[in-house]
């Protein structure tokens, strides 16, 4: 049955020529497979590796910052973070319309969130921080539909009380668009906008880490590539002691001011407190614009530091600048008398006392405990203006003090002879009046009367105030440390600094204007004040602020508290009962405690 | 019947054996490669045993005369028929289609099976009008034939098999010495069917074919599985990454991986190299597919042959041509490399109908 001869070549010419189709194809593949593998490897590598690995950055823990007995004043702790990665965000405006209403976030903020990085980026961009966990129930419930919608866990600030040394310790929030510009950080870093938090930004940030992930194509993570662990940021030790900084918060609950509580010994600053204070924790979450700006429209200024930002007429605290300059140049003396019938007259001009009939035969000494205004005219006059104002400068007012804070405004001390031009007739005798009971242009911060009545405890030291002792490394190495250094020295006889701590014990222990401070055990020395309000604005209101600058105890001056109460009335009656409480905490609580230790 | 030749042993041709079982190999390391996710030992195991199958499908008809096989494919062909219609009553859909039928705890796919029946009945149909060239009214007939199944396999949906068959049946008319006006005429009239036939596919299949022409036109839906192919070849580059390094198909971003897509799982592990070494070895397949049956003299042995082989080249170019992007999506299994015991056990059979023409052409 075979077929003729023929009829079998023209078969085998049909086959033949089938085969060639099929292995045409087969050549075409093999083109098409060096095309894609040899020609276009490269790029199809570089998409499979986007395809399977996922960056996720890990935030570095925040540095904690201690107190000087080594308590925490805040802590880190996990919260959740929503981020959207642009490249794998397939349907955008769904996506973002399914987040938004879910957990109830304005689409316009996910949107403006967006604009700010490129679409293809890989890197997760946070929208928002502080999730509830019930909201990441919900993204997480519906991941699937969520593709590009991730929620980090990163750890955030947490404080002992929402406005705890708010201004000490300051903010920690996003980088603004602004600091971005600076090119030091990365969008979505968390940095210290504000207090220690910004001095020390460097140190605490520390360095985030990484992981590579390889996810499958659900975006599900199959396995963890690398990870590269964060650098976590430094410790720092502070100078401040967590408990009197609280007490010192507490006592000043209701008033708008400051309290400075420094040790006169090495000027260590152990407590440093504004009023009213802001809430810290809000910012670490989703501080709301409207939130913030009331924030800073507050017509009490929360988020100014009083203690270093705010400038006021010391008042009669300043009598101990005008009593040591006396004292000193021999202008004025103990022994020096005068009357006071509550008025003094000069040039026309009459200048009162602040109490109504005066205060009698009055010395130096009883002046000083009795702030005795009419004696301190006179005794300004006889010391001069230049004296009093060298003083002022040598205690190191109308300067910086240099505190490890940013923002310090260095007050205000007048010059005598400016240009006639501008400031009219130039000094006069009643200027010198004024500025004799702290009066007049002359403004000071309570940082700096703090350091000048650190410099009447210790007889003359004018330190820098210390905030911070030293910055240690995740790894136990120094990166920071600072010892105390002094800003100047101001020198008196050991007589005028013995004269002057007598003087001020005076005022607290023997019936004078700081009696409110007094506590049983304990000396304590200081000087009360009282300063007009130079906001003409204010006038209305009619309040002077109350200042009462302190050390104790007396004779072996361990501590310096300066409080300042703005339009709290008068400094014995507002400010010293606040010192009082300050020092109750230092000295008869820390008694009781070092007995129970003792017991134990 | 089973009267065994010891001549025929002599005949074996065992560089087709060679061919076909080194591409078993290669499958089987590829699914068992894909192990650590989704049971990729499993899968290789399943596999081999259905090799196993398959070999004995293809002694049973290494051992039978493929003659008999040709006598009786009208029988087959209206068992044939008769499966296809049950797959629309009893078959199990999975992702839309109704390819199959459950036996126990197997599944059948009858087009699968049909493949060989359609190849078996055209051969019957040309030889039993043993003129020197089928005429048009012999063309018309056997299309009329093949129409019926092609359109069952069609509907249910199954457009890779039904788009396998009409290469299948245009190298048998060729081979046969069909005029190539009538060829041409046939071209023209399939062609202006087109239209027809679109509104035939489902949505998902016209989707399939828009996307060939356009694969960025949705990129996470239809063609997301052409883009993450051609990702995973590519990425393979010149020698591969290696079973481990294949994080393409391990890493589920290839969908159907141990299926119809297998060859970018093993284009991405072995590279250009690799698939240069199973691409020949497919050749090779062909090749001698082809010489056998260029070579036999017995006109029923030969255009069985020639279809059997332009089952196998067909189905080979048509799923590469997918897998690397240059055809439509159909869903078409690579013959001996993809995961499924109904084409493995198939295509063994479709060896096995080689072999026994070449062991018997001498006689």
């Amino acid at each position: 049955v075979s077929p003729p001869p023929d009829r079998r070549e023209a078969w085998r010419r049909r086959v033949l020529a089938l085969t060639a189709v099929a292995m045409a194809g087969f050549v075409g593949l093999l083109g098409q497979l060096w095309y894609l593998q040899a020609l276009e490897g490269g790029r199809l590598q570089e998409m499979s590796e986007r395809n399977r690995i996922r960056i996720r950055p890990v935030a570095a823990p925040r540095g904690i910052l201690f107190d000087r007995s080594g308590l925490p004043l805040v802590d880190n702790r996990p919260a959740f973070t929503l981020s959207l990665i642009p490249r794998e965000l397939e349907d955008r405006d769904t996506v973002l319309a399914r987040v938004s209403v879910l957990i109830k976030i304005p689409l316009r903020e996910l949107q403006e969130a967006l604009e700010r990085v490129p679409p293809d980026s890989i890197r997760p961009q946070r929208v928002r921080r502080g999730l509830s966990l019930e909201d990441v129930t919900k993204l997480e419930e519906r991941k699937l539909d969520l593709p590009g919608v991730i929620v980090e866990v990163e750890p955030q600030r947490v404080y002992p009380t929402s406005t705890f040394a708010a201004h000490l310790l300051g903010y920690v929030r996003e980088v603004s668009d602004d600091q971005m510009k600076q090119g030091r950080y990365r969008r979505g870093d968390m940095i210290g906008q504000s207090g220690l938090e910004r001095v020390l930004d460097e140190y605490l940030r520390g360095r985030d880490g990484g992981e590579r992930i390889e996810v499958d194509a659900l975006g599900r993570p199959v396995q963890l590539m690398q990870r590269e662990e964060p650098d976590p940021g430094a410790q720092v030790v502070t100078t401040v002691d967590r408990r009197i900084q609280e007490v010192a918060e507490r006592a000043m609950v209701g008033h708008a001011g400051a309290v400075v509580v420094m040790d006169p010994r090495d000027g260590d600053i152990l407590a440093l407190t504004s009023s009213p204070a802001f809430p810290l924790d809000r910012f670490t979450g989703n501080l709301e614009r409207d939130e913030w700006l009331r924030l800073v429209r507050d017509p009490m200024t929360p988020l100014m530091n009083r203690a270093l930002q705010s400038q006021y007429a010391p008042g009669s605290v300043f009598k101990v600048v005008v009593a040591a300059a006396g004292l000193q140049d021999g202008s004025l003396t103990p022994m020096d008398r005068a009357y006071c019938n509550g008025q003094f007259h000069m040039g026309g001009w009459t200048f009162k006392d602040w109490k109504e009939g005066g205060h009698g035969h009055v010395d130096l000494r009883s002046a000083l405990i009795q702030s005795c205004n009419v004696f301190f005219y006179q005794a300004g006059l006889k010391v001069g203006p230049e004296a009093i104002l060298r003083y002022a400068r040598a205690f190191g007012f109308g300067a910086p003090t240099g505190a490890d804070l940013g923002g310090e405004r260095p007050g205000l001390i007048p010059t005598l002879s400016p240009p006639r031009a501008r400031h009219g007739p130039g000094w006069q005798a009643g200027d010198t009046v004024n500025i004799s009971i702290g009066q007049g242009r002359l403004l000071v911060t309570p940082m700096q009367v703090a350091r000048m009545m650190s410099a009447v405890a210790n007889g003359g030291v004018l330190w820098k105030p210390r905030l911070i002792q030293r910055v240690e490394r995740a790894d136990g190495t120094l990166a920071y440390s600072s010892s105390s250094k002094m800003a100047g020295q101001v020198d008196l006889s050991p007589a005028v600094w013995a004269f002057l701590r007598h003087a001020l014990t005076g005022v607290v222990n023997e019936g004078g204007t700081g009696a409110a401070a007094r506590i049983p055990g304990v000396l304590v020395a200081g000087k009360t004040g009282t300063a007009q309000s130079i906001a003409k604005s204010d006038a209305s209101k009619g309040q002077d602020h109350a200042w009462f600058a302190s050390f104790a105890p007396a004779d072996d001056p361990q501590v310096v508290v300066v409080v300042l109460v703005e339009r709290g009335g008068k400094g014995g009656q507002v400010a010293a009962p606040i010192a009082r409480q300050v020092y109750q905490a230092l000295f008869l609580e820390k008694v009781a405690m070092v007995v129970l230790d003792g017991d134990s | 019947m089973l009267r065994f030749d010891r001549r025929l042993l002599q005949n074996v041709d065992w560089p087709l054996v060679a061919a076909a079982f080194f591409i078993i190999g290669l499958s089987v390391l590829s699914l068992w490669s894909l192990a650590p996710v989704r049971g990729g030992a499993a899968l290789a195991w399943r596999q081999l045993s259905w090799v196993g199958v398959g070999v004995v499908a293809l002694l049973v008809v290494v051992s039978v005369d493929y003659r008999n096989l040709v006598r009786a494919a009208p029988a087959f062909y209206v068992a044939g028929i008769a499966l296809l219609l049950t797959v629309f009553v009893l078959g199990r859909t999975v992702s839309g289609a109704r390819r199959w039928i459950h036996l126990g705890p197997l599944s059948v796919q009858p087009s699968e099976l049909f493949k060989l029946i359609f190849v078996l009945t055209l051969a019957w149909a040309i030889t039993s009008w043993r003129a020197p060239s089928p005429s048009r009214g012999a063309v018309l007939g056997m299309l009329a034939l093949m129409g019926v199944p092609f359109l069952l396999v069609v509907r249910q949906p199954d457009l890779g098999t039904a788009l396998v068959l009409i290469p299948v049946a245009v190298a048998i008319f060729v081979g046969a010495g069909v005029r190539m006006r009538v060829l041409g005429t046939l071209a023209l009239a399939g062609v202006s069917a087109l239209p027809l036939f679109w509104h035939v596919l489902k949505p998902y299949q016209r989707d399939r074919l828009l996307v060939y022409l356009d694969p960025f036109r949705d990129p996470l839906g239809t063609a997301y599985n052409v883009i993450q192919a051609k990702i995973a070849i590519g990425s393979g580059q010149l020698l591969g990454k290696g079973p481990s390094g294949a994080t393409q198909s391990r890493l589920a971003f290839l969908p159907e991986r141990h299926t119809d897509f297998i060859f970018a799982v093993f284009a991405e592990m072995w590279g250009f190299i690799g698939c240069l070494v199973l691409i020949v070895a497919y050749s090779l397949l062909v090749l001698r597919g082809f010489e056998i049956a260029a070579s036999t003299r017995e006109p029923r042995g030969r255009i069985l042959a020639l279809g059997v082989t332009a089952v196998f080249a067909a189905q080979t170019l048509i799923n590469l041509g997918m897998v690397t992007g240059l055809l439509p999506i159909v869903g078409i299994p690579l013959p001996l490399m993809s995961y499924g015991g109904s084409s493995m056990v198939v295509s063994l059979m479709g060896l096995g109908l080689l072999l026994s023409i070449r062991m018997r052409q001498f006689h």
